[in-house]
């Protein structure tokens, strides 16, 4: 970040702020929103999880080969995928997207980051995440919900 | 990230160096709760006394710190001003979220930077100051605050645009002092006014060239 160095600009800015007040609220309001929508959060993350994990797995790339197609760090990705409570950045959940090509929107939804519009979304999330267990080899059922889930992502 | 800037020194008119960073701590928000929430509502009391309703903060409900220990769950980015290691104004922006998309017409749905929260210290606010028989201590942390909104915008390759709800005492500083467009009141946050930034007007912002 490159602030503004002029003396001219800072005085000038002063002068007509003039101490006045400067407040944006909204602010306790979000918190509250935050409070409301965790336990939702943490569930729909579950299937996020899920989601990269079979992507993931159906393209055959471990986390290193993923997290150099990404240009994303590994500890990152290695966060996402082994705990629940990890907070991706937004820059990692777009390229995430990217990848899976699907709406962005969708998964700053799934990943906890925005709050689902609709309860639907949430109730699909989680059968998602109920239905595609882990293997060591993808099955043609987890291969099957993933597809169908990455095909409802792109529908709604 | 912790970048120095200058601000102003309100009895010397000299400008002194601050930090803007954004390693913000539970900590910052009960510096804020502590050092910030006695001092308004002195001056606010002062204010109600002499009948000067219309100067008396509306931001008084705000209560920080019962709500800090979540302030790390999402995607939120905050901000801090600090002189010789004392606070002199928080900002929370996001990147993400229903409010991070534009609404003006030119520039429809386009992404932008979301201020959720922005305030100045109390020894900041002329108002505030004033009722309490003292002169503000630094001019200009809430242009910083502003810049380094405009600059998250830039960073994320929004080119500037950032938008805002702004409290009815507030309006005329995003208006007139930071050259904003107001698009209009929000039924769904309070009736308050939304307010963008173009690119070319935070452009200007940053450059200090006014509009002709």
């Amino acid at each position: 970040m490159k602030f503004n160095t002029d003396p001219e600009w800072l005085e000038r800015q002063a002068a007509l702020e003039d101490n006045s007040y400067v407040s944006v609220g909204g602010f306790v309001w979000a918190v509250e929103e935050l409070e409301r929508r965790r336990p939702a959060a943490e569930l729909t993350r579950a299937a996020f999880i899920r989601l990269l994990q079979l992507a993931r797995r159906d393209r055959r790339l471990t986390l290193e080969q993923l997290s150099d197609k990404l240009d994303v760090e590994l500890g990152e990705l290695v966060g996402l995928e082994t705990d629940e409570h990890y907070s991706p950045q937004p820059r990692t959940v777009k390229k995430i997207a990217e990848f899976l090509n699907v709406p962005a929107e969708k998964l700053f939804v799934l990943s906890g980051l925005t709050r689902a519009k609709d309860a639907h979304f949430e109730e699909a999330a989680l059968r998602f995440a109920a239905r595609s267990q882990p293997t060591e080899e993808l099955s043609d059922e987890e291969h099957q919900a993933l597809q169908d889930y990455v095909k409802f992502l792109c529908e709604r | 990230m912790r970048t120095h800037v200058t601000i102003i020194d309100f009895k010397t008119a000299k400008p002194v160096e601050a930090e803007v960073f954004d390693e913000v701590t539970v900590d910052h928000f009960l510096e804020a709760q502590q050092e910030w929430r006695p001092i308004v509502l002195r001056a606010a009391r002062e204010l109600a006394r002499r009948g000067a309703r219309e100067l008396i903060p509306q931001h008084l409900h705000w209560d920080w710190t019962s709500k800090a220990p979540q302030l790390n769950v999402l995607a939120n980015i905050f901000y801090g001003v600090s002189y010789d290691g004392k606070l002199q104004g928080l900002m929370k922006v996001e990147t993400v979220g229903e409010y991070c998309r534009c609404r003006l017409p030119e520039q429809d749905g386009k992404p932008l930077v979301y201020v959720d929260y922005l305030e100045v210290a109390p020894w900041n606010l002329k108002p505030l100051a004033e009722a309490l028989g003292n002169t503000p201590r630094f001019k200009a942390v809430g242009s910083r605050l502003v810049e380094a909104a405009v600059l998250k915008s830039v960073e994320e390759e929004f080119k500037g645009r950032v938008g805002l709800h702004s409290l009815p005492m507030s309006e005329q500083f995003y208006l007139r002092v930071c050259g904003m467009t107001a698009v209009g009141r929000d039924v769904a946050k309070q009736n308050l006014l939304w307010l963008e930034y173009t690119p070319e007007q935070a452009g200007r912002f940053l450059s200090g060239v006014r509009k002709p």
